[in-house]
């Protein structure tokens, strides 16, 4: 309804003719850039004052650790190790520098090295995770991905590889990029396959339950289950935290509904923390198996009380679950950094001969 | 099938036809405000001339021009100039007044999230092609689509199904 009703609004929103005819026009008009360089240059402050945040932000600084990073260089990819070119151009933060070092481009590809160090305290640790915070700004379609790929501990300095593919199989150089974090989560610890120490013999199978609208989901079977956005998810009614062994994730729920195991777990405030996991059932022989779907669901939404809950629903009858154990695996985070760091840099081709 | 002219300007032109309501429209969802969006719209355009930028698909064209005026909104936002005025109130109706009050209703919408709502209601694209089109991981624009409609949800409360 909301959509049909948006829809009709839009409809009624069009640009004045003139407007596009000013447009149209201009295209055999005069070129603006000429005006506007002079409207520029004009003002001597303006160019004083951006000179200032040049030197001040976009120095190529020469730091300590550039050689670990080269080091490290040579052990993640050292067929290539030797095409990437010194970028050394680094932008200070709330106490925390990152710092492009180095950058490799290859036809639709470009590989950089970044590294963030933490100048004043110990935030940046051997766990720094820029999770979904850093953003690539390029002028055409690209992907991304990051990495990080080491830790030096004396200096404290993370090292991450972000690796940028342009799309259609187009040439990446000639242009520039600016790389920007937002935010990093630090200080994480993983709980590897432990074991829950729940009697699964013991299971209520009358839970209460209730609907809600998913934030998201996985699993083998999701789609299975949730064949289109707008369905809802019949998940447990959240009760008072039982007891559960890792910090930070509070297990909420746990009881048959419609003959499936529902498992669910929430975790506050979880924008600044990432804190996030799944369980799977091991029987006698060792064999896992992992749920057939999960879903995450919202309360309090947008307000300094959210909670982000997760459901994993295994689809193994009630009389054949003494047969297994549960295990979970967890990563969970400590320190949430924010701030602003972004550096632009060329991209330049290396000649490989 | 449509020729298509091999004259700049003339494949400019056709340009600025073809997508001038998707560019205003995006702009106005943002803005929603018409003097605002008509700034933006020759914003955009101004640099696609200018910049001239040359699309394997129209897919790429349109991503481009939906990120170039996504960006122009958030840089007039952010602007001092912006910061330091005070917009007049314009007065916009619509055909139906139920047309009208969404549109003040949504006025009260965080502005971060205006981009996607009109991209996933309006445009019909979907969480892989809005993150291509912004440039942002498909998580990333998951998780805006998600709060958005919540706070949608609150905005209209029970006169529309988000």
């Amino acid at each position: 309804m909301f959509r049909e009703k948006y829809r009709s609004m839009n409809e009624q929103i069009s640009p004045d003719q003139k407007l596009i005819n000013k447009i149209i026009n201009s295209v055999d008009g005069p070129k603006r850039e000429t005006n506007k360089a002079k409207i520029i240059f004009r003002k001597p402050i303006i160019i004083m004052a951006m000179l200032m945040v040049l030197v001040l932000t976009a120095t190529p600084v020469l730091s300590a650790n550039v050689p670990a990073v080269y080091e490290l260089m040579y052990l993640v990819s050292p067929t290539v190790a030797q095409f990437f070119m010194p970028v050394q151009k680094s932008w200070e933060n709330n106490g925390i520098k990152m710092e492009v070092v180095s950058a490799y481009i290859h036809n639709d590809t470009a590989e950089v090295y970044i590294t963030m160090q933490d100048l004043i305290g110990e935030r940046v640790d051997e766990t720094t995770d820029l999770y979904d915070s850093y953003s690539v700004n390029r002028p055409f379609d690209s992907s991304a991905t990051c990495q990080r790929v080491g830790y030096d501990e004396p200096t404290k300095t993370a090292t991450f590889l972000i690796s940028i593919t342009e799309w259609g199989n187009k040439k990446i150089v000639g242009d520039k990029i600016t790389f920007s974090v937002r935010a990093f989560i630090s200080d994480k610890h993983t709980y590897n396959e432990i074991p829950i120490a729940v009697d699964l013999t013991s299971i209520d199978n009358t839970p209460s339950t209730k609907q809600v609208s998913r934030s998201g989901g996985g699993g083998r079977k999701y789609k299975e289950y949730f064949p289109n956005s707008e369905s809802k998810a019949k998940v447990l009614v959240p009760t008072v935290p039982m007891k559960f062994p890792v910090e930070g994730i509070d297990f909420t729920g746990i009881g048959y509904v419609d003959c499936m195991l529902h498992i669910q777990t929430s975790v506050m405030d979880n924008l600044t923390k990432d804190n996030h996991g799944y369980f799977f059932l091991s029987d006698k022989n060792g064999n896992k198996i992992q749920c057939d779907y999960n879903v995450g669901f919202v309360e309090n939404f947008d307000s300094d009380d959210r909670v982000d809950y997760e459901e994993y629903v295994f689809d193994i009858p009630q009389s054949e679950i003494g047969q297994y154990s549960l295990y979970g695996t967890f990563v969970t985070s400590g320190l949430f950094t924010e701030g602003n760091w972004q550096v632009t840099f060329p991209l330049e081709e290396i000649k490989n001969n | 099938m449509e020729q298509q002219s091999l004259r700049t300007n003339d494949f400019l032109e056709n340009a600025v036809k073809a997508y001038s309501n998707m560019v205003y429209r995006l702009a106005f969802s943002q803005t929603r405000n018409k003097s605002d969006a008509d700034d933006i719209y020759q914003e955009v355009f101004l640099r696609y001339i200018k910049k001239m930028p040359l699309f394997e698909t129209e897919e790429h064209r349109k991503a481009w021009l939906i990120r170039v005026t996504v960006n122009c909104c958030k840089k007039m936002w952010t602007s001092s100039w912006y910061k330091k005025i005070a917009s007049l109130d314009e007065i916009t109706t619509f055909e139906m007044k139920e047309e009208t009050n969404l549109h003040y209703e949504l006025q009260k919408l965080p502005m971060k999230y205006r981009a996607v709502i009109h991209l996933f209601y309006y445009e019909d694209l979907n969480i892989e092609e809005i993150s291509k089109a912004l440039n942002q991981k498909p998580s990333t624009i998951r998780t805006q689509l998600t709060r958005a409609r919540y706070r949608l949800k609150e905005i209209l409360k029970e006169d529309y199904d988000v």
